[in-house]
């Protein structure tokens, strides 16, 4: 009798005991209140950012589509004049050539020279002549708004590196403060009471999320980071040289001879490559130090089965082989490097792995932003409501999709970024300071939600006023329907009806 | 379309036929904990399954990331399909969750614990990585990139644990501590040559 007691006893014990638990969500609401925005920000812009290549055809319906490997031809011509028109801007100093992919059907070349700051990057044809320069002011916005939100590079990089960090700690402390986990794993209860359909909402989008969430959090806080973490091991290892530091990993950089140079052959490199791997295909080059004698030539060769884009090949000044990255075959370490920003933004399957990305990136929008409701239902029922709190998130949450809409707008009218920014900005504290004047939480939704169905509406309006009789590519079309969809959808909770 | 396109599209399909499969028998054995625990094992067997066909159709490194992405979707989808409509105010003993721990707080308090958890726990983590990527025996890349890993991971660590314990003390000085030895760990050879 007494060893049955006992067992029961036993089963009954919780997994996690209730006051780790409670210690847990203490933990876990400080985190998320303190970084809730910046999160938010960052996983709703990231979310966008994995369809950039689809984006950039979006707002440019001209360019040439190439739906084969570039072929050794193309790649030197596009060398050649990528080269001349570098340096006529004067910002021949880096070159990167960008072949047509499943990725991104087009063949591009960017130039950069960090001392003059020129940069410029043009799109070219199937022979590699250069068409037109390419034009995608929204689509760069955008990934810098997620990349750096704006802000100096290195601080802004620092900050979102950090973002990462938070958003991989309330991961942890949200799965530590879940004691049933297993239990409720499929449960999903719409209606009745807000505070509890948000955590359930927050708790299934989270719990079978959690393989994108960790992925994401850590490639993007390593990515973020990495400048400071390097600075440190240089100065631990490297003589205070971030450069010695970092080519360790990415391969060898260039030496200071400036002497003028003949610009590498990639076609004969290329050809170099495919004789000892038949199955590699051209995906980029970069050529640092370019026309120089201390130039270094990386030529980027893409193999099925890898999860990294495409391994580098780097060749000296002289064309000679100085070995490859490992990224696809090489040790763990240079695997994990390769695999890096692929997993990160969801490019390595081609666009359902895209598509799933836009799910479970719109999902951990969304896990973010019931966080912070819960929270707010929670003081509410405890007799501490916060009405103004309440406001100003749900300002957050559809104020943000509302200025983006709106720098859409103004990106397609304008092509200025800086007018693009200014937009967004000026939407954003706009925003905000309507949340505190008016009045109930769902008016601000409702306004808000409707605003950004509007301005989403008028911005596929004003691509197919500007582009209906000059696109060439599908894309337009599937952008503009994606655009209607989201329209759509916005609808669709216009049409929920409220519940306590 | 290519022989080996089919194949991808079988292959993916068949693996969510066994995702689903696996979820469905979990999720029926966690929603009446009194039938048999051979379903979990059965579950998890029916997924591992699914895995093992997207690794077979693409390969170890690809098919592994299809699965994790593709078991998310599959559970979402399931989980969509048995949405349970509630009535207002309708709630049952299950719903209760636990509520968080109330603790006495000022802005001196959490200005501490704030530095804790961004500054003092950010400052451990990387010392301690850059620790891994100068000592640990493996080629540089390796060390350097799973040192460079380590410190998003043991940052976020140490600030889910900081911001839960309620005693300052204690994590301050456990992070100075950590701190010490990987800061000495990664300097000390270049203070000896």
């Amino acid at each position: 009798m007494n060893i049955q007691i006992a067992k029961t006893t036993a089963k009954r014990r919780p997994f996690l005991p209730p006051n780790f638990v409670r210690a847990m969500l203490a933990g876990h609401s400080a985190l998320g209140l303190a970084f809730a925005a910046l999160i938010y920000i960052v996983c709703l812009s990231g979310t966008i950012v994995v369809f950039m290549f689809e984006l950039q055809r979006w707002e440019q319906p001209t360019s040439p589509l190439i739906f084969q490997p570039a072929s050794t031809a193309a790649i030197g011509t596009v060398t050649q004049q990528g080269y001349a028109q570098a340096v006529k801007d004067k910002g021949g100093h880096d070159l990167t050539i960008l072949g047509p992919s499943w990725r991104d059907p087009r063949l591009s070349v960017h130039y950069h020279d960090h001392e003059t700051g020129v940069e410029g990057s043009w799109l070219a044809d199937a022979d590699g002549n250069l068409v037109s320069r390419i034009k995608a002011p929204w689509t760069h916005f955008i990934t810098d708004l997620h990349i750096h939100l704006h802000l100096p590079n290195t601080w802004g990089l620092f900050l979102v590196g950090l973002t990462g960090v938070a958003l991989l700690s309330s991961i942890v402390s949200g799965v530590l403060s879940h004691p049933r986990i297993f239990k409720d794993a499929f449960a999903f209860r719409w209606g009745g009471s807000r505070r509890l359909q948000e955590a359930d909402l927050h708790n299934r989008l989270s719990v079978w999320g959690l393989p994108f969430h960790i992925a994401v959090s850590v490639t993007g806080a390593l990515l973020g980071l990495s400048t400071l973490v390097v600075g440190v091991l240089a100065l631990a290892a490297y003589d205070g040289d971030s450069e010695r530091a970092f080519a360790e990993v990415l391969g060898p950089r260039p030496s200071a001879d400036e002497t003028a140079a003949p610009i590498p052959d990639l076609p004969a490199m290329i050809r170099s490559i495919q004789e000892r791997k038949p199955d590699a295909v051209f995906a980029n080059a970069n050529i640092q130090h370019i026309g120089k004698a201390g130039q270094i030539a990386s030529v980027g060769m893409s193999t099925p089965g890898h999860l990294a884009f495409a391994n580098a090949y780097n060749f000296d000044g002289n064309g000679k082989l100085l070995g490859d990255n490992g990224v696809e075959e090489g040790s763990i370490g240079k695997q994990i490097l390769g695999a890096l920003q692929p997993v990160h933004f969801g490019w390595f399957g081609g666009m359902p792995v895209k598509l799933l990305y836009g799910i479970l990136g719109l999902a951990l929008s969304v896990v973010t932003y019931t966080g912070v409701t819960i929270w707010l239902a929670r003081r509410r029922d405890a007799g501490r409501p916060a009405p103004h709190w309440e406001r100003i998130w749900t300002a957050v949450g559809w104020g943000q999709p509302l200025a983006i809409a709106g720098s859409i707008i103004t990106g397609l009218l304008t092509a200025s970024d800086a007018l693009i920014l200014t937009t967004y900005l000026l939407l954003t504290l706009a925003t905000l300071g309507l949340s505190i004047i008016m009045k109930g939480t769902s008016a601000v939704s409702w306004v808000f939600k409707t605003g950004t169905a509007v301005l989403l509406t008028f911005a596929a309006s004003t691509h197919i006023a500007l582009w209906s009789d000059k696109a060439t590519d599908p894309m337009a079309l599937y952008v503009n329907v994606a655009i209607v969809a989201c329209v759509a959808g916005i609808i669709l909770t216009l049409r929920q009806k409220p519940i306590n | 379309m290519t022989e080996a396109t089919i194949l991808h599209w079988a292959g993916a399909l068949a693996a969510v036929i066994f995702l689903l499969a696996g979820l469905l028998v979990l999720r029926s054995r966690w929603a009446n904990r009194k039938s048999g625990r051979y379903k979990v094992l059965a579950g998890w067997a029916l997924i591992f399954a699914g895995f093992l066909i997207f690794s077979q159709v693409w390969s170890g490194e690809l098919g592994t990331a299809f699965g994790l992405l593709a078991i998310s979707a599959v559970a979402y989808a399931l989980i969509a399909a048995t949405v349970q409509r509630r009535t207002t105010g309708q709630r049952d003993r299950s719903d209760v969750a636990l509520e968080p721990e109330q603790r006495p707080t000022n802005w001196p308090r959490a200005i501490g614990k704030s530095l804790l958890a961004i500054v003092l726990a950010g400052i451990a983590s990387i010392g301690l990585g850059v620790a891994f990527a100068v000592s640990m025996p493996m080629d540089a890349p390796d060390r350097i990139v799973i040192g460079g890993i380590l410190v998003p991971v043991l940052w976020g660590a140490g600030m889910a644990w900081t911001l839960s314990d309620p005693k300052l003390i204690r994590a301050t000085i456990i992070l100075v501590c950590l701190s010490a030895a990987g800061y000495g760990i990664a300097f000390l050879p270049k203070v000896l040559t």
